[in-house]
């Protein structure tokens, strides 16, 4: 099976959607039915780095029309059997691609892009669709509300979660970033004031609240963006600066650390179409928290240890999690593997891709 | 007949079921069956599996249900009847199969065992059931040809649920309850939701006649094994002798209700003053020489009036030997059930009262099952729709040759005052040139154009792009059943009988632990009869059942108008709601205001 992947981002890419991508494009290139993977990205903003076996990559085009034009000539010159659209703008194009070569295609959600009604060319294009993928089932309960897409053929496959978010030397990771014996929340993600949804401000204003008889609760806040000024105007004002510390952006590899060195994660978001970081955390050993909204009830569901909570509960879950002993992490990161490790997804690939369009190939 | 429900975490990232929603959805169908329990779980806890019995057939331990095969492969939930399970058993123990009961749960395990999904052509009943299969670690699931069983199912991505009753689901706490704008819509223009869908958006039916696997790949695409058009259309085919057709008609008749006879507990009849029951009391005083228990409503409005069933009924039971049991119902009865009766229902419906109080009286005369005469009207061509949609086709088909033609002489109308008391009238030119617009005039209690009065704008632009009415009804249609005759009734059957009268039965019935017998709702009768239908101008077909017992029903019965339980209701609801009189000729405002209270009142699951 020859499949033709049309990302606006995958390989050099940044952020959550180009690390989906990469690992879905992975993952097909593994299976033993796909001959080959194409990317026509969009863009590609650092380096490519090696790719997977099976796959290459062509150069970022970002002009709309040069785009569309070298989708149509790849190909009509590739003949793939399967076109992939990594996203729901691309979903349109590969409509018309796919009827043109005569292949099935597949449309991935990865969340927000549905939170409002699609245009009626995108929402047509879900409707044909041979197969929508979706990162969560709150991404897939906004497919089927706004569309009349048959419901077996909207399928959620989640994020999967990085192989190096596991238990480690916690003592050590504590140490590096200074800490004794403080009580440490941690939030990682973008401060991006157009995304002040990620509940950073709900944090900080719990914080004069709570208290632990032994420790001093302090809380991270690792990202960075136009959001900080505010948050940290916030802080000041509920007379805790000296307990939120702004980390600004944390290198990729220095995460898992990060992770590790906190004692609960938390990030009352309302806008996450999956929230990755959830699982990241609870990986690497530290339970997670957040709110029951959107995507996140999907890695937020392993009972005490990942929790999705209602809006008004926040200072109370908190309370609970800083008085709960901390788990055993070695059992957690066994039963986050369990549901969303790499081996988990590229058997869904191989489901719901690989397999499912193998007959048509 | 029983409830069944169950839960598959079928997606690799799902977190297990839990046997507390598995409880709490069964216990929601409690009065579905009052005579046992159980819960099973697959042997790595991702699918579990849950029950309640009114036990009818073999009611000792061993046809509990769940019930898993000897070897502890399969498992499997089943509501309904399978009629001709005595058959199928002897054939499945002629090819080696050991039975351990004498329940027709048992011989839907064997039939899987050797049939697979193939296996639901050899059914004959009302049904729905699941099956676990753990060597595929999959779960199969069937409901019958004209969906007089319910069989609700919800999928949210990573776990697959079903149920018996909609508000079952819901009592289990994890399916979401947002809406579902088509199944809110489609409750205002017919008075009942439209099938497949719900009040809720993640709640559907599986469509009728439809099998359904999902395994570790989600739910795949419901697999259609019977179609009622496909029948009709392969019956007009065949040719007919005008003379046979009252054989023909008393031989299919006749052998259904010999079919639905069977059980191991009494069977009784719900009998009115009309053809359909009566014929059914006759045939089984033909079948079975037994002297049956009869239940007729008697409503205290009525006394000594032309519409009172009760004399006539009298009539028929005692031509037929049967034991009559006439069951008085007045207003202040009907006011008292009705808190319970708008709670109990399952998804909002603005009919079931009648049978709400027939089943109520079977239940305190000590029957569990009796049989209906439902489904005469449908498919022997009783009702006026028969006359009148043809005829409107003919009419009004020329006016949608001219686009705009039929609004335009819509909004005429009502610019002139004439839509106010009429309302379907102004819609005549706009609906009426083809046969699903036409059944729309007839069967709509609201018309697309009048749902503003009733409904938010996005609730109307998102249930009309959603229930997609047009497509929906004329998918009843296909293959073109072969007749106009044949069209009505495919409409008929697969829309107003479908999702009003046959859910009706089935909670009303429920509600009461009493099962609910069609034998004129039957895959058998229907292929039967199918060859006549096209050949049943006015009357004919109701003559024949009438003629159908070794002794005919009486002429008064057969040659009588057609009344039925609606008038008390209507006159009564309007009191309920309205306290002043009804107002002459208002019976469809009646029916409107209705579904307004039924729709503000109806509660989801607690």
């Amino acid at each position: 099976m020859k499949v033709l992947a049309l990302v606006p981002e995958a390989f050099g890419g940044h952020g959550g959607i180009a690390q989906y991508n990469r690992d879905l494009i992975t993952a097909l290139a593994r299976s033993g039915g796909v001959e080959s993977v194409r990317i026509l990205p969009r863009l590609a903003a650092g380096p490519v780095g090696e790719l997977p076996a099976k796959v290459t990559q062509a150069d970022p085009i970002f002009a709309r029309s040069r785009y569309v034009l070298n989708v149509f000539a790849e190909a009509l010159w590739r003949r793939p059997d399967l076109i992939f659209s990594g996203h729901l703008y691309t979903a349109p194009l590969a409509r018309h691609l796919a009827k043109l070569i005569g292949a099935p295609y597949v449309v991935q959600l990865h969340g927000t892009e549905v939170w409002r009604e699609p245009s009626p060319a995108q929402r047509t294009a879900l409707e044909k669709a041979d197969a929508v993928l979706c990162v969560s089932r709150h991404t897939r309960a906004q497919t089927v509300k706004f569309t009349r897409a048959a419901q077996n053929r909207v399928i959620v496959v989640p994020n999967t979660v990085g192989a190096d978010y596991r238990p480690g030397d916690r003592e050590a990771a504590r140490r590096k970033w200074g800490l004794r014996d403080e009580f440490v929340l941690l939030s990682v993600g973008r401060l991006d004031s157009r995304e002040g949804y990620k509940g950073h401000d709900q944090v900080i204003d719990a914080i004069p609240e709570l208290a632990d008889q032994n420790r001093k609760i302090v809380y991270y806040i690792s990202g960075d963006g136009d959001d900080r000024t505010r948050l940290e105007t916030l802080a000041e004002r509920r007379g805790v600066s000296d307990r939120v510390l702004f980390l600004g952006f944390t290198p990729r590899n220095e995460l898992p650390d990060l992770y590790r060195a906190a004692d609960v994660f938390v990030m009352p978001s309302r806008g996450e179409g999956f929230g990755i970081v959830f699982l990241e955390a609870m990986a690497s050993g530290t339970p997670a928290l957040g709110y029951a909204i959107g995507g996140a009830t999907d890695p937020l569901d392993f009972g005490d240890w990942g929790r999705a909570i209602a809006a008004d509960q926040l200072l109370a879950a908190l309370d609970d999690m800083i008085a709960m002993p901390r788990p055993d992490s070695e059992k957690m990161f066994q039963a986050v593997r369990k549901r969303f490790g790499f081996d988990v997804f590229a058997q869904q690939v191989e489901d719901q891709l690989v397999r499912r369009f193998a007959a048509a190939a | 007949m029983c409830g069944l429900n169950g839960i598959f975490a079928y997606h690799p990232s799902a977190s297990s079921p839990r046997e507390q929603e598995l409880f709490a959805t069964r216990e929601h169908m409690r009065a579905r069956g009052p005579d046992g329990a159980g819960i099973w779980w697959s042997p790595e806890r991702r699918c579990g599996l849950a029950h309640r019995r009114l036990a009818i057939l073999d009611l000792s331990d061993r046809a509990a249900q769940p019930m898993a095969s000897t070897d502890g492969s399969l498992a499997v939930v089943f509501n309904g009847e399978i009629y001709n399970y005595p058959e199928l058993k002897a054939e499945l123990e002629r090819d080696g199969a050991a039975f351990r009961s004498t329940s027709d749960t048992e011989v839907l395990i064997h039939l899987y065992q050797r049939f697979g999904a193939k296996m639901v052509a050899k059914l004959r009943g009302m049904f729905a059931f699941a099956i676990w299969d753990q060597k595929k670690r999959g779960i199969f699931l069937a409901r019958d040809p004209y969906g007089i069983k319910p069989l609700y199912i919800s999928n949210d991505g990573w776990t697959f649920r079903f149920a018996s009753q909609v508000k079952a689901l819901l009592a289990g706490g994890a399916v979401s309850r947002d809406p579902e704008p088509a199944g809110i819509v489609g409750f205002h223009l017919f008075g009942s939701v439209p099938e497949p869908f719900t009040l809720y958006r993640d709640i559907s039916s599986l469509p009728a006649g439809h099998t359904l696997w999902v395994d570790r790949m989600g739910m795949r695409e419901p697999q259609r094994y019977h179609s009622i058009a496909t029948t009709l259309a392969k019956g007009a085919r065949e040719k007919v002798e005008s003379a046979t057709i009252d054989a023909r008609v008393r031989a299919a008749a006749l052998d259904s209700v010999r079919a639905h006879m069977l059980a191991d507990v009494e069977v009784g009849l719900f009998l009115s003053a009309g053809v359909d029951s009566g014929a059914l009391l006759g045939l089984i005083h033909d079948a079975t020489g037994a002297n049956v228990r009869a239940i007729t409503l008697a409503f205290s409005t009525f006394a000594g009036t032309q519409e009172d069933e009760a004399p006539l009924a009298a009539k028929i039971a005692e031509r037929y030997g049967a034991q009559h049991i006439v069951r008085h119902v007045n207003e202040a009865e009907f006011r008292h059930d009705l808190p319970n009766f708008l709670a109990t229902m399952d998804q909002p419906t603005i009919d079931g009262v009648n049978t709400w109080f027939a089943c109520k009286a079977a239940a305190e005369a000590g029957l569990k099952v009796a049989l209906s005469g439902l489904g005469g009207d449908e498919i022997l061509a009783g009702y006026p729709s028969f006359v009148d949609i043809p005829r409107w086709v003919g009419v009004f088909a020329g006016v949608r040759m001219i686009p705009g033609l039929g609004p335009g002489l819509r909004l005429l109308g009502s610019a002139i005052g004439l839509s106010k008391n009429t309302p379907k009238i102004v819609g005549m030119p706009e609906y009426g040139g083809t046969y699903p617009g036409a059944y729309l005039l007839r069967r709509g209690l609201l018309l697309p154009f009048e749902l503003q009065t009733v409904l938010a704008p996005d609730v109307i632009r998102n249930g009309l792009f959603r229930l997609n009415l047009f497509a929906n009804l004329s998918a009843s249609l296909m293959p073109d059943p072969g007749s106009a005759l044949g069209r009505v009734a495919a409409l008929e059957s697969c829309h107003y009988m479908r999702n009003q009268l046959l859910r009706d039965s089935d909670w009303t019935s429920m509600a009461h632990s009493v099962e609910l017998r069609t034998p004129l709702v039957d895959s058998k009768f229907l292929s039967d009869v199918a060859p006549l239908l096209p050949h049943l101008g006015r009357n004919r077909g109701k003559y024949a059942l009438a003629n159908a017992p070794s002794n005919p029903l009486p002429d008064e019965v057969a040659h009588r108008a057609k009344t039925g339980f609606v008038v008390p209701m209507q006159s009564w609801t309007h009191a309920a709601l309205f306290q002043p009189a009804l107002p002459v000729g208002a019976k469809g405002l009646v029916s409107r205001n209705w579904a307004k209270h039924i729709f503000r009142t109806y509660q989801p699951a607690a």
